[in-house]
């Protein structure tokens, strides 16, 4: 299941109603789900800020198992950023030393399970898996 | 979508997502409002590192006040979040039972 979707914050909301009709069949535990759409509106929304002078438009597409969810998300004109990059964020830091952002791929790399960046003929295409949860008791 | 209103006893009451796409409506509403004291999650379902900015900001505000913020009936997955992102140790939270 694939849809493009305009490079704009205001995507976010169609987006959701996009996977809330790929899961309206397919089981998955809310935990699980609460990660698949925090990464894919921080990826999402990174394509939108970073890339924001591209033409293009932004991929989503899904994959399911009973297992785990897959899920690719497509930048088609954009240069390479290897999000899996090391990135260090310091959480210990107090309020007042706190920047402001710069927490969004942290959260990712913490929540999804698996995490893939490709750059090829100007597309960067990002790949995360989460395990579903099913079996859980 | 996201609301965000001013309950009588002062308190802010947030209900929905508070995702990217939101975060410059709970901005400007914060902002207005000065320096609250109590945000009530109770009726909300996502926040996203964008809405944590947001907190932030609202936090940074209310220690140069002399205070600072608690943050009360926050969900599961929701304290996943402050707990991923170190700011269970940044705010007074206190969570839900759903």
């Amino acid at each position: 299941m694939h849809q493009k979707f305009f490079r704009s914050f205001d995507s976010l909301e169609p987006i959701l109603a996009f996977t809330d009709q790929f899961f309206a069949t397919r089981p998955i535990n809310p935990a699980a789900r609460y990660t698949v759409d925090l990464a894919i509106d921080e990826l999402f929304s990174n394509m939108v800020k970073y890339n924001a002078h591209s033409p293009s438009l932004i991929g989503l597409g899904f994959a399911w198992n009973e297992e785990q969810v897959t899920v690719t998300l497509s930048d088609y004109l954009s240069e390479p950023f290897d999000i899996t990059q090391p990135r260090p964020v310091d959480i210990t830091l107090s309020a007042e030393e706190r920047p402001i952002g710069g927490l969004g791929i942290h959260l990712v790399k913490q929540m999804v399970d698996s995490l893939e960046y490709h750059h090829k003929d100007g597309c960067s295409t990002i790949i995360f898996t989460k395990l579903t949860g099913n079996d859980d008791a | 979508m996201l609301e965000i209103e001013s309950g009588e006893d002062g308190r802010v009451i947030l209900s929905g997502r508070l995702d990217t796409a939101q975060c410059a409506k709970a901005q400007a509403f914060l902002d207005n409002l000065g320096v609250p004291s109590v945000l009530d999650f109770a009726a909300l379902d996502y926040i996203s590192s964008a809405g944590l900015g947001v907190l932030l900001i609202a936090q940074k505000r209310a220690m140069k006040a002399g205070g600072s913020l608690k943050i009360i009936n926050v969900n599961n997955h929701i304290h996943d979040i402050f707990r991923f992102s170190g700011f269970d140790k940044i705010f007074r939270i206190e969570r839900g039972t759903h």
